[in-house]
C-alpha cells in the first residue's frame, strides 16, 4: 500500500499533470540511442525510501552491490511523495534513472502496456530469481505482453495487531472465526475500551480499504475481489452489499474516532489501551516506540465463510526497470543481486525489520511476530496486494471517499455504492 | 501607554482651580482613569493572548522537535513532552541530508536573487526613464506574465530544460527563478523608478554622464529601499519555493532543502521529531533574512500600491 496525502493533493493534481502531460508528449523528446546494452556511467537507482532509516539502509545496500565488483550503482532517493507524482515523467524522459523502487501487478502493468518497462525475461531465468513462488512469477508478469518486468525483494503482511499485556490485562484471547470475533468485540466494549482502532482520519484514509478489502476476499473471495477492481463487476452489485452488511456487524464496536485519527495516532491509541485492536499492516512497527514491539503480537482476519479459499494480504515491494535504459547490462547485474538471499538479508537487517524477502532461502528477522507472519502467508492459499495496488492509484480515492462516508452514514450504503460504482467507472473507462 | 498618561497630565492644571470643584470631580476622574487603564489591560490582554495563539503551532513545532520519537509515539504528538533530545536535528541534518541541501538552496537562491534583481533594475531603468518605443505594451507583457498561473508551464520547462541539456542541474532551477520572477521585479520597480524626479537625471546628463552612469550611480543608489524590499521578498520566495525545484531536479544531492524535507517522511510513518526538527532548520536562513531586512519587508508590503 502506498501512502496517499490528501493535505497535499493540490500540490498533486499539479504535478499529475506534469506526469500526463509527459507521457503524451514523450514521443517528441525520445532520444535516438535509446536501446544500447552497454553505455558509460554507473546505473541510477531510483528510490522512494527516504525516510532516513529506510534511505541508510537503501545505501548500504548499494554499497555492498558496489564492492562486490562488476557494474557500479548509484542510489538517488527522493521523497515518496514527489517520486509518486514525478515517476511517469522519469520514465518518459530521454535520459531517464535506470532502476526504480515501486510495486508489481496492475500498477506495474500500467507502464508496461504503454511499453515502458525493460524486458527482464532473462535474469528471471536465473539462479537468484528461479526459485521464487510460482504466485510472484504471475505478479510480475506483464498480462498484456507475457513477459517479466518486475524484481520483487521484500513483501509485509496485514493482520489484527493488538498488545500481548493488553490482552491479558482484560482476560481475552485471540479468535478463530468471525463470531468469536464478534464475542471479543462485545467483551472490549463491556471493558470501556474501544475494540477496534482504524485510523482512517487526517491523510490516511486508506487505511480502511483493508476492512474492504479483507472483508471482500473473506466473503467474496480473492478471484472475484481482483475482478471488482479491475472493473469486471459495479460496485453496486448484491455481492459487494454482502461485504457491507458483514461490515454493519461490526461497525459498532469501531472506534468513534476512526475516521478522525490518521493511522500513526491511532497506533497510539492502541499502544496506550484505549482501543482494542486494529487491521493493519506491519509498516505500524516504525511509528511504535523500540520498547513495544516485543509486546506485540496479530492475529489472521477472522474467517468468515469456511468454504471461501483463504486469501491473505501480502503487498509485494521491488524494481523495475525503464525500458529506455542505456546501461541495460547493468541494471539486470543489479536487478539479479537485489533478488538474491544475500541482499534481501542485507537490506532486512538494516531496515525496521518488520519486511519479509521474497526469496525463498533468505533469512527474515526470526522475531516471533515476523515468523507468525511468514507462515500465515505462505498458508494463503491466494495473496492480494491491497486496494490501490491491485486496481490503481487512481480508484483508490473513490474507496476512499465511499468507506469514509459508509462508516460516517453506514444507512446511506445504497447510495453511497451507487456513487462509487458512477465514479469507479469514470477511471476504469479512460 | 503614553496616550493615557498624556491626557491625565493635561488635565491636572484644571484639577488646581478650584478646591471645592476637586472633592466631587475626583470620583469621575478616577473612574475615567480606570475606564482608560481598563481598556488598556483590556488590549495588551486581548492583543497578547492573540499572538500566543498565533505563536503556538511554533512552540510546538520547536517542543516536538526536541522530543524522541519513542516518547512521541507513546504519548502522541499532542501531549506532554516526556524527553528531551537534540537528535532530530542531527537525524534531519545529517541522515536526511540537509546539510547538502541548504547549501543546494542558498547556490540557487543568493544568484537568483542578484541575477534578477539586477537584471530586473536595468529593464526597469530603460522602460521608465527613457521614451522607448513599445515600452507599454513590454510592461504590459510583463504584468501579463505574472497574471498567468505558473503551474502551467510545467511541463514546457521540464522538456525544454531536458532539451537544453541542463536539466537536473542548479542552473535549471536559477534560470527558472530568474525567468519567472523577472517580470514581476520589473513591474514594482519601474514603478518606483518613475518617481524620481526628472531633474536629478537631467543635472547628470548636463554633468556628462552617459546611460551606464546615470543607471549605477544615479538611479540604482536611489531605488535602494525598493531593491532592499525586493530582494527581501523574493529570497523567501526562492528559497521556500518546491515546485520548480521537483520539476527540473531528480537527483537527491541536488534538491534544496524543502524537497529534503518533504522527504523526511517516510512512505507510511512519519518521524514527527525529525520533521519538526528540520522544519526548524529549513525556517531558520527566511527567519534570519526577516529579521535583517524586517523594515524594508513591510515596506516591500506597500512597494507600488500606491503610483
Amino acid at each position: 500500500m502506498t501512502a496517499f496525502n490528501a493535505s497535499r493533493r493540490r500540490f498533486l493534481a499539479v504535478s499529475g499533470a506534469v506526469g500526463t502531460g509527459a507521457l503524451l508528449s514523450s514521443c517528441v523528446t525520445q532520444s535516438p540511442s535509446a536501446s544500447g546494452g552497454k553505455s558509460g556511467g554507473p546505473v541510477t537507482l531510483q528510490s522512494n525510501l527516504s525516510s532516513p532509516q529506510a534511505k541508510t539502509s537503501m545505501q548500504q545496500l548499494v554499497a555492498a552491490f558496489n564492492k562486490s565488483g562488476g557494474a557500479e550503482a548509484k542510489l538517488n532517493t527522493v521523497a515518496s511523495e514527489t517520486f509518486r507524482t514525478q515517476l511517469p515523467t522519469y520514465l518518459t524522459s530521454a535520459n531517464p534513472p535506470d532502476i526504480y523502487t515501486w510495486y508489481p501487478g496492475s500498477v506495474a502493468e500500467s507502464y508496461a502496456k504503454k511499453d515502458l518497462l525493460l524486458d527482464l525475461d532473462d535474469i528471471w531465468g536465473k539462479p537468484e530469481l528461479s526459485g521464487y513462488s510460482d504466485a510472484l512469477k504471475k505478479l510480475c508478469t506483464s498480462t498484456s505482453s507475457g513477459k517479466k518486468v518486475f524484481v520483487p525483494t521484500s513483501y509485509y503482511w496485514w493482520g489484527m495487531f493488538y498488545r500481548k499485556s493488553n490482552f491479558a490485562k482484560w482476560g481475552v484471547q485471540e479468535p478463530k472465526n468471525w463470531d468469536e470475533f464478534l464475542d471479543l468485540c462485545d467483551k472490549l466494549k463491556s471493558k470501556g475500551v474501544a475494540p477496534i482502532g482504524l485510523g482512517a482520519g487526517g491523510d490516511t484514509p486508506w487505511v480502511a480499504s483493508a476492512w474492504f478489502d479483507y472483508l471482500n476476499i473473506r466473503v467474496n473471495g480473492a478471484t472475484y475481489h481482483r475482478e471488482l477492481l479491475a472493473g469486471k463487476h459495479r460496485f453496486d452489485d448484491p455481492e459487494v452489499r454482502k461485504v457491507f452488511d458483514t461490515w454493519d456487524e461490526a461497525r459498532p464496536y469501531f472506534d468513534p474516532n476512526g475516521t478522525a485519527i490518521p493511522f500513526q495516532d491511532a497506533t497510539t491509541a492502541l499502544l496506550q489501551g484505549r482501543t482494542g485492536m486494529m487491521l493493519i499492516g506491519t509498516f505500524f512497527a516504525d511509528a511504535a516506540p523500540k520498547d513495544a514491539l516485543g509486546d506485540l503480537d496479530f492475529f489472521q482476519f477472522p474467517i468468515i465463510d469456511p468454504k471461501v479459499p483463504v486469501a491473505e494480504e501480502a503487498p509485494t515491494d521491488g524494481y523495475f526497470a525503464s525500458a529506455r535504459s542505456k546501461r541495460a547490462d547493468g541494471v539486470k547485474e543489479l536487478l539479479s543481486y537485489l533478488a538474491g538471499a544475500e541482499a534481501q538479508e542485507l537490506y532486512l537487517k538494516n531496515s525496521s525489520g518488520t519486511a519479509l524477502p521474497t526469496h525463498p532461502d533468505a533469512k527474515d528477522a526470526g522475531t516471533p511476530l515476523v515468523v507468525k507472519g511468514r507462515k500465515l502467508i505462505e498458508s494463503a492459499a491466494d495473496v492480494t496486494q491491497f486496494f490501490n495496488r491491485d486496481s490503481s492509484d487512481a480508484l483508490q480515492p473513490t474507496a476512499d471517499t465511499a468507506l469514509v462516508h459508509y462508516l460516517a452514514k453506514p444507512k446511506q450504503i445504497g447510495s453511497i455504492l451507487t456513487t462509487w460504482q458512477r465514479s469507479a467507472q469514470k477511471i476504469w473507462s479512460q | 501607554m503614553t496616550a493615557t498618561h498624556a491626557a491625565a497630565r493635561v488635565e491636572e492644571p484644571s484639577d488646581g482651580d478650584g478646591r471645592t470643584a476637586k472633592v466631587p470631580a475626583a470620583a469621575p476622574r478616577r473612574s475615567v482613569l480606570r475606564g482608560r487603564a481598563l481598556r488598556t489591560t483590556g488590549f495588551h490582554l486581548a492583543a497578547g493572548l492573540l499572538s500566543a495563539l498565533w505563536l503556538l503551532p511554533i512552540v510546538l513545532v520547536l517542543v516536538t522537535s526536541t522530543r524522541t520519537f519513542d516518547d512521541i509515539a507513546a504519548h502522541g504528538v499532542g501531549s506532554w513532552p516526556h524527553s528531551f533530545t537534540l537528535d532530530g536535528f542531527r537525524q534531519a541534518w545529517v541522515d536526511g541530508g540537509q546539510q547538502r541541501a541548504l547549501i543546494n538552496s542558498l547556490l540557487v537562491t543568493i544568484p537568483s536573487v542578484l541575477l534578477s534583481l539586477g537584471l530586473a533594475s536595468m529593464a526597469a531603468f530603460g522602460l521608465s526613464r527613457y521614451d522607448l518605443p513599445f515600452r507599454r505594451v513590454l510592461l504590459l507583457l510583463m504584468l501579463g506574465g505574472n497574471l498567468l498561473p505558473p503551474q502551467i508551464l510545467l511541463i514546457p520547462v521540464s522538456k525544454l530544460s531536458e532539451v537544453l541539456g541542463i536539466y537536473d542541474q542548479l542552473y535549471a532551477l536559477i534560470g527558472v527563478q530568474v525567468g519567472f520572477g523577472v517580470g514581476f521585479y520589473v513591474f514594482v520597480l519601474h514603478g518606483f523608478m518613475r518617481a524620481i524626479p526628472g531633474e536629478i537625471q537631467q543635472a547628470a546628463v548636463i554633468d556628462g554622464a552617459g546611460p551606464w552612469q546615470i543607471y549605477w550611480r544615479i538611479i540604482l543608489p536611489l531605488a535602494r529601499p525598493a531593491l532592499a524590499a525586493l530582494s527581501a521578498l523574493s529570497f523567501t520566495w526562492i528559497f521556500n519555493d518546491l515546485l520548480w525545484a521537483i520539476t527540473v531536479l531528480r537527483t537527491d544531492t541536488q534538491m534544496p532543502i524543502t524537497a529534503s524535507l518533504i522527504g523526511l517522511q517516510g512512505q507510511y510513518v512519519s518521524m514527527w521529531n525529525v520533521i519538526a526538527a528540520g522544519s526548524v532548520i529549513a525556517a531558520a536562513p527566511t527567519v534570519a533574512v526577516f529579521l535583517r531586512f524586517q523594515r524594508h519587508f513591510v515596506a516591500g508590503l506597500n512597494l507600488g500600491a500606491v503610483k
